[in-house]
């Protein structure tokens, strides 16, 4: 290693190391810059531009907005993608930490039951909205299986009934990811102290009070992220609605997604569509941002 | 934790009301499934007259057969086989060209930091959360400039772009955890950029591979968004024909036959989870972020 | 010619600098330990030696070649890791030869060479097992293995005995040690712990706040240290540091020192020429608590001893020795007695103080008086 040939050699041989690294990111980071960011700027763009089949770049300003927010639909879109977003986030919410408690009292056979909780999550919605279709169906479904069983009066018409069509979703998406929520919770509850506990036992709480006054207050972290997570879900969801509903009975289960999607694809109303899109962007990302911000700026970096 | 006082012999009441709920609730979670395989084995006749709760009176393939091999999905009566296939051929280049993605970036954004490293992992990260409809409009215009538009290549393209931002995050929270001190070791050993990562931190990449190529393949098989909007006719992901067959509103509606496609489109994703359930969990935890 | 030169190395990160220009120099063989208090830039001095940290200024210059922008690998060093940083999914035996493989040297050799190593560390029977098989004490043997094999120029230690429980890390002290006299090895080698640098070192630099403070024998940074830092970090139980007050008494110099009643004079004999300019003037003399001992134990041979009866204030019998507090300018100074020595808790007792081994610092600068 004494020849300066061989140590120039070395120092390009450094260089070429420093420069890999970004060299091999770069690919990723370029589709990302243009698939991501560079496609929300397009469609930002067409939001404000004339385009219906197709792309037109004529900018018309707030035109395409103030149809938006003018459409009876996208009202209902708006509606139910809250009533649905609520429902579902609180339901989850509940029944998973729920669950999670019961579970985490040195249950006999916890891994299968865990298992079984949780395995709605590997469904596609598809899958899932196909059978819950199948299970409400008014004519041969629930209903008349309780009809058969003896329980005449027993109706439940909420798939094909406009005012209650939304709920139908809600249970089948609740029922999908409860065990995932249940599986944070459980995650949770594993964390916690042991000693504390104990603490609280020799002081003589009774168990209620324990999981009321020291354990779940100590779930926050896990309740933020179930609580985003699921929203993200919820404002995203698009196939449970598709295959249980189609959005119908007429407009009654239309959510954002829903709306963009006909608009886009079925309507022709680029401009709109481009519209509802970047207005659900909007709200994921006041959502996500602060979300992702603090979980990473913590001290794993 | 676990908070249960020692039992006495009076509180066993409140175990066993414990076990009931539980037990209830597992009955309740596996319903839907239980009415699904039930329904694709009767026969259209017991259908109509019958208690979905029940068992088959007369256990039969018929619906199985008929939803694999001949039921009318649009035009074409060949059944779900050749969309089953099709998600297939999609699934496989997607889970490892994405996770191969993954795993080299995660690799450089923790063991080869540059300035703005934390900026570049954002930036990748943001885009597995956005709401796709976004990205639908110009998407399918730039597959039909790439004239990949409604082929599984273009859903192939797709779905790695959007599958990096998951990837990635996976092998970089799994890296964090390996010291530092490994990389330095090896570059004093003599160890190069690719060697250090295929020969000392892939080969001790095990779990972290298997987590993301469940989650990649159960987001990928189950994927309908991107398979409705991007692809169409006998090019269609199996969850798109699986809703075609069912949604269409012609003629009779053969539900044996649906609950069969059903199961058919259920059955990959339900395997893996089966066999991997654990692996499958901490994809899931880790799509929460904190791993 | 010097083996290894560092030369008024500086490092910055951003506007903060961590080294302040550090200049040291050993010869081949020399067993070089950087100690100092965490924060204080050792570890990163040894990082750049490996050439995983960047030079921002100076010159490092091995077996007379500059390597201060030499590739890590390029540079024949080997290091061993506080954490080990064994690779865990490759056996003990492929760690050893992971750095004769990149090297290209042929299988058999590089199958020899293991065995070689494995015999010197006796770890021969793990060389099939992963890491994760393996306990402390082990992964710390083929970590030194995978250095050893090498056989390179230099071998660079960071903290390698602190993941160690107490009994193991004595053990492998001596191990160490062992091998530094058997291969001749030069090895630069970085501590928190005073104890593991004197025993260990043939020199020592004590580092602070990313500037040197002393570099020298284990013997000078003990006996002769350069200011206050140096000897109250060297040394356990470390030095005692004690107000005095310097006078002319006719030819002779002396330090007057509060006592918990009176004032003991002590016969300055260091550094006299130094501390005659500070006559009248406040100093903080230096005794090692072994320099305070009962009459028995003083060595009256080579030492000036000085014996005064002082109050005990408490006792610590450690088993072997006998520690005696008594106070000396309003503060706790230790003295190392015999064991057995007959003294009494608020009772007076003879104290011997050995003046040849007294040094003196100034009070505002810290330094030595010399």
């Amino acid at each position: 290693m004494s020849h300066s040939s061989s140590k120039r050699e070395m120092s390009a041989r450094a260089r070429w190391q420093a420069w890999l690294p970004k060299l091999v990111l770069a690919p990723s980071l370029a589709l990302v810059l243009f698939f991501v960011y560079g496609f929300i700027l397009w469609t930002s763009y067409i939001s404000f531009s004339a385009s219906d089949m197709l792309p037109n770049y004529t900018w018309v300003g707030t035109h395409q907005w103030s149809r938006l927010w003018g459409s009876w639909t996208w009202g209902i879109a708006l509606h139910n993608i809250w009533v649905f977003s609520l429902l579902y986030i609180v339901s989850c919410t509940l029944l998973g930490l729920l669950l999670a408690i019961l579970l985490d009292q040195r249950i006999r056979a916890e891994g299968l039951l865990r298992t079984i909780y949780l395995y709605p999550m590997a469904l596609s919605f598809i899958v899932t909205g196909t059978a819950w279709q199948w299970f409400l169906n008014p004519g041969l479904g629930l209903e008349k299986t309780m009809h058969e069983l003896g329980w005449t009066s027993f109706s439940f018409d909420w798939l094909i009934n406009a005012d209650m069509a939304i709920y139908t979703v809600v249970i089948a998406a609740v029922w999908q990811a409860t065990g995932f929520v249940m599986a944070m919770f459980l995650a949770g509850l594993r964390g916690i102290d042991g000693e504390m506990i104990k603490a609280a036992q020799i002081d003589g709480a009774p168990v209620w009070k324990i999981y009321l006054r020291i354990i779940i207050p100590q779930l926050r972290p896990v309740f933020l992220s179930a609580v985003v997570v699921l929203a993200h879900l919820a404002i995203k969801s698009f196939d449970l609605i598709v295959a249980m509903t189609g959005g119908g009975p007429g407009n009654a289960t239309t959510v954002p997604a829903t709306f963009m999607y006909s608009y886009a694809f079925s309507r022709n109303e680029m401009g709109i569509a481009a519209a509802s899109a970047v207005f659900m962007l909007a709200v994921i990302a006041a959502l996500i941002v602060p979300y992702l911000y603090s979980e990473l700026r913590g001290p794993r970096s | 934790m676990s908070t249960t006082a020692p039992i006495s012999r009076a509180s066993m009441w409140p175990r066993i009301v414990l076990y009931a709920v539980l037990i209830v609730f597992a009955a309740l979670f596996l319903m839907p499934l239980y009415v699904m395989l039930t329904t694709s084995f009767k026969t259209l006749a017991e259908i109509q007259q019958g208690n979905m709760l029940a068992l088959p009176e007369q256990w039969t393939l018929t619906p199985w057969l008929e939803a694999w091999g001949s039921a009318c999905i649009g035009l074409d009566c060949d059944g779900i086989s050749g969309y089953f296939f099709n998600s297939i051929k999609i699934v496989i280049p997607a889970v490892v060209i994405s996770a191969l993605f993954g795993a080299f970036n995660g690799y450089v954004l923790t063991k080869w930091r540059f300035r703005g490293h934390k900026i570049v992992f954002g930036l990748i990260l943001f885009g597995c959360f956005i709401p796709f409809q976004i990205i639908l409009l110009p998407m399918a215009r730039v597959l039909g400039v790439l004239h990949i538009a409604n082929t599984t290549t273009g859903l192939v393209l797709v779905h790695i772009v959007y599958g990096i931002g998951f990837t990635t995050l996976f092998f970089r929270n799994y890296y964090e955890t390996f010291p530092n001190e490994l990389i330095r070791a090896a570059m004093l050993d003599g160890a190069g950029f690719f060697t250090i990562f295929f020969r000392i931190l892939l080969p001790a990449s095990g779990p972290i591979i298997v987590v993301t190529v469940i989650w990649q393949f159960t987001n990928v098989w189950n994927d309908f968004l991107f398979g409705v909007s991007f692809t169409s006719g006998e090019n269609a992901p199996v969850t798109v024909a699986l809703n075609n067959l069912v949604n269409s509103s012609t003629g009779v509606k053969a539900y044996n036959v649906n609950m069969a496609a059903a199961m058919f489109a259920a059955v990959p994703t339900l395997v893996v989870y089966v066999l991997a359930g654990k692996y499958f969990v901490r994809g899931l935890m880790s799509g929460s972020v904190k791993g | 010619m010097s083996f290894l030169h560092i030369d008024n190395v500086k490092k910055r990160f951003g506007d903060t600098t961590v080294l302040k220009g550090i200049d040291i120099t050993i010869e081949k063989g020399d067993f070089l330990v950087l100690v100092g208090p965490s924060g204080c830039g050792k570890s990163t001095l040894l990082n750049m030696i490996a050439g995983l940290d960047s030079i921002s200024e100076g010159e490092l210059r091995l077996n007379g070649e500059v390597i201060s922008h030499v590739h890590p690998s390029q540079r024949d060093i080997a290091m061993v890791f506080q954490s080990y940083a064994l690779y865990p999914s490759m056996t003990v035996a492929g760690n050893i030869g992971f750095g004769l493989e990149m090297r290209k040297v042929p299988k058999p050799e590089r199958e020899k060479a293991i065995k070689n190593v494995a015999q010197m560390l006796q770890i021969e029977s793990l060389l099939d097992r992963k890491p994760a098989q393996l306990s402390g004490g082990q992964r710390q043997r083929v970590a030194m293995g995978r250095a050893l094999v090498r056989e390179p120029q230099l071998f660079l230690f960071d903290e390698p005995l602190s993941n160690l429980d107490a009994k193991l890390r004595v053990d492998m002290r001596t191990e160490i040690k062992q091998l530094h006299q058997r291969l001749k090895a030069t090895i630069v080698y970085v501590t928190h712990d005073q104890i593991e640098a004197m025993t260990l070192a043939t020199r020592i630099a004590v580092m602070r706040g990313g500037e040197l403070q002393q570099l020298g024998t284990p013997h000078d940074v003990y006996d002769d240290p350069n200011n206050l830092f140096v000897a109250g970090f060297m040394g356990s139980p470390s030095m005692n540091l004690i107000e005095a007050r310097i006078e002319k008494d006719g030819e002779e110099l002396v330090a007057w020192v509060e006592t918990a009643d009176d004032r003991l004079k002590l016969p300055v004999v260091r550094d006299r020429e130094a501390l005659g300019a500070y006559a009248g003037r406040r100093v903080i003399l230096g005794l090692r608590p072994e320099a305070i001992t009962d009459s028995r134990s003083a060595n009256h041979q080579d030492g000036i001893i000085y014996e005064a009866a002082l109050n005990v204030e408490i006792i610590e019998p450690t088993g072997a020795d006998l520690y005696v507090v008594t106070m000396l300018g309003g503060r706790e100074v230790n003295a190392r007695m015999r064991s057995g020595t007959a003294v009494e808790v608020g009772q007076s007792a003879p104290f011997a103080f050995d003046v040849a081994r007294m040094v003196a610092f100034d009070p505002e600068s810290e330094a030595r008086i010399r």
